[in-house]
């Protein structure tokens, strides 16, 4: 991030925006500019789908929300707090951005419990017996409260999916970006995840998905967007999104996964 | 388990005809030497020279009215392993049964060392009063074995990892033990030797190479270039220069690189010398086990706000130092081995002890007695290592799937 490309106060009145990402841009080590000038606005309690052929940077695109990309131009605001070098307010951004990953990423040398409870012990320091109940709620709610003390090796992909919502949940954030998070389960662990996801919208969290399950976008999305080549080509609501599309590229990827 | 059974051992040996002839050939040589050897031993061989110096083998020129105080670290230490075993053995297993025909169980362990605590001494011809100091601490041994075995469960986890930190606190103990202070009469280090210096020597540069060697790997993955470099150029420096000619080196300048209270003399210089040497590999080691966690492990930790020091100690390195243990404690063992150098720059370790020994006329034409007792005692310690990492590895994998 180069230093004239932000603004230098800290004084920007706190948005109503969850998520005000302008004119992004961020070339790779290697040169390569994975992303050229991306803008989205996320409201408070809105779920948005980000769909794109592979390599069109929507990985790389959600990552840089919670400062696990860093990008060379434009601006990112979270929850009112603008993303810039800044390590202190890069660890309260994460603190506030909970991420689930296509691979899961639980850790496996820790049970279940353990691993919910690492983080808001840890970094939010509260007391460990409130955490362990609120774990215990949470995996209720995400159905696998029996499986609390094993590791995640022994669970199946969907219950490793459903762990690692939890685990996001845990530490009460305010947003939760998901990068395809049903994109390496078998096809029948696919909808017990989705129904997750589909209760957290329900319950108004702010939910920012790249995915390519067209149901899920249709029922829970309030809006999708479609990048391709590091540019956002469309943003509409599913409806619109799905049934009219307005560009040739936007066309041609539904083409292929419809 | 699988068990050794006539039945599993015939599939294993004799499968098929070729197989069958490499065993029973295999079978015959070894028996044959096994034979021989025993036969010398038993007939031949004259132990005179090992009864003779056995003070002298375990602990050099050590005073003899201090020698208490080694006895006392011998009872310590032998406490603090059967702690040690016994909580480690009543972890559970985590890994799949393995077919590695020996050791079956640890209870084979118990009993070779019981039945070597016992015999031995006696088959030395040591003293009786010495006898019935491994006696003493054979049956300490087991007592400590059992009660850790019976009541470690009702430690509690915290208590259990904090066992390791038994070890390094027992080292300072030892020190004060062996080097006198704090009351005791001081004992110069130029009267250590024989057993107590070698594992002095390596117990030293096994505590402080660890945490050194993991530092460095950690300098070699950082995104700092001139941490980066610094480890990169450390590590490759060392593996490239040969162990003896750092030994050297280091009696003649470690005096001018260390302040003078940390390596007063040839014998704590040898001590850095190899703690330096054995890091730079542990080094490597390590890095290959954390090459080996995925990168998915550390932005999971870090998007859920841990710092990088709270996601590296609590999330990468668990899982990247079980991945090394094997090859870690692989290095130990050859830092053990390692410390015969040291009887080329002049010091009094088993092996330095050992030349000494020959080289007196009494005890011309005896080599083979004393190198063979060198080498069980070797074999020894460094097969408590490996069987102690063999045991500590299988009860640290996480558990999963199938097993
Ligand atoms: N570390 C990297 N160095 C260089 N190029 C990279 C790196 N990571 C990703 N890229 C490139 O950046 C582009 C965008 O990658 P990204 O992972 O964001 O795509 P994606 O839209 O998430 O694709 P997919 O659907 O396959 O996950 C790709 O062309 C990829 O090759
Ligand atoms: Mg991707």
């Amino acid at each position: 991030m180069t230093a004239e490309s932000m603004p230098a106060n800290a004084m920007v009145p706190k948005s109503p925006a969850m998520i005000e990402a302008r004119g992004v841009e961020k070339w790779y080590p290697n040169g390569f500019h994975a992303l050229r000038g991306v803008d989205l606005t996320v409201q408070r309690g809105e779920v948005v789908v980000i769909m794109g052929p592979s390599g069109s940077g929507k990985s790389t695109f959600i990552r840089t929300f919670n400062a696990l990309e860093e990008f060379q131009k434009g601006s990112i605001t979270v929850d009112g707090i603008a993303l810039n070098d800044d390590r202190r307010k890069i660890d309260a951004i994460r603190r506030e951005v909970g991420m689930v990953f296509q691979q899961f990423n639980l850790f496996p040398h820790l049970s279940v419990l353990d691993n919910l409870t690492l983080a808001p012990v840890l970094v939010r320091r509260r007391p460990k017996g409130e955490v362990l109940s609120q774990a215990m709620a949470l995996l209720e709610r995400v159905g696998i409260a029996e499986q609390a003390h094993k590791f995640p090796g022994q669970l199946s992909g969907g219950q490793q999916q459903r762990v690692a919502i939890a685990r996001s949940l845990c530490m009460e954030p305010r947003i939760l970006l998901f990068d395809e998070p049903t994109s390496s389960l078998d096809p029948e662990m696919v909808r017990e995840v989705l129904e997750v996801m589909q209760g957290l919208a329900a319950d108004g969290m702010t939910m920012v998905v790249v995915t390519h399950e067209v149901g899920f976008a249709r029922q829970v999305a309030d809006r999708v967007v479609l990048m391709a080549d590091g540019q956002v080509v469309e943003e509409a609501t599913p409806e619109r999104f799905f049934d009219h599309p307005q560009h040739e590229r936007s066309r041609q990827f539904l083409a292929q996964i419809l | 388990m699988p068990r050794v059974t006539p039945t599993s051992l015939r599939k294993e040996l004799f499968a098929n005809p070729l197989d069958g002839l490499v065993s029973v050939l295999l079978i015959t040589g070894l028996a044959a030497v096994g034979y021989r050897l025993l036969h010398w031993a038993l007939t031949q061989a004259q132990w005179a020279v090992i009864q003779a110096n056995s003070t002298l083998f375990a602990v050099g020129r050590y005073p003899i009215e201090q020698q208490w105080r080694l006895w006392l670290l011998v009872a310590l230490l032998v406490a603090a392993t059967g702690l040690s075993w016994g909580v480690l053995r009543g972890l559970p297993l985590r890994d799949r049964p393995i077919t590695a025909l020996w050791p079956r169980n640890d209870r084979i362990g118990a009993i070779v060392l019981v039945a070597l605590g016992s015999w031995a001494p006696a088959a030395l011809g040591l003293t009786l009063s010495i006898q019935v100091r491994w006696w003493g601490l054979t049956g300490l041994l087991l007592l400590m074995r059992w009660l850790a075995g019976r009541y470690g469960s009702r430690l509690g986890k915290a208590a259990t990892r904090a066992l390791p930190l038994v070890w390094p606190l027992l080292y300072l103990v030892g020190m004060v033990l062996i080097g006198g202070g704090l009351g005791l009469v001081p004992v110069g280090t130029n009267e250590w030797g024989g057993l107590l210096l070698t594992l002095v020597e390596a117990s030293f540069a096994i505590l402080l190479s660890a945490p050194l060697g993991v530092l460095l790997a950690l300098g070699r993955r950082s995104s700092l270039p001139l941490l980066r470099w610094g480890s990169v150029l450390y590590i490759e420096f060392i593996r490239g220069a040969p162990l003896i000619t750092l030994l050297f080196l280091g009696q003649n300048i470690l005096g001018f690189l260390l302040p003078g209270g940390l390596a007063p003399d040839r014998i704590w210089r040898a001590a850095w010398i190899l703690t330096f040497f054995s890091a730079a590999y542990l080094a490597e080691a390590v890095r290959s086990g954390l090459a080996a966690v995925p990168r998915g492990q550390l932005e999971a930790a870090r998007s859920l706000g841990l710092s990088l020091p709270q996601a590296l100690a609590q999330v990468v390195l668990p899982q990247a130092l079980r991945i090394a243990l094997p090859a870690t404690v692989g290095q130990f063992i050859s830092l053990l081995q390692d410390t015969t150098l040291l009887s080329l720059i002049g010091l009094l370790d088993l092996l330095g002890t050992a030349r000494s020994v020959m080289a007196n006329p009494l005890f011309l034409g005896k080599s083979a007695e004393v190198y063979l007792t060198l080498a069980v005692l070797f074999w020894c310690c460094c097969a408590a290592l490996g069987l102690g990492s063999r045991a500590l590895e299988r009860r640290l994998n996480p558990p999963s799937l199938g097993r």
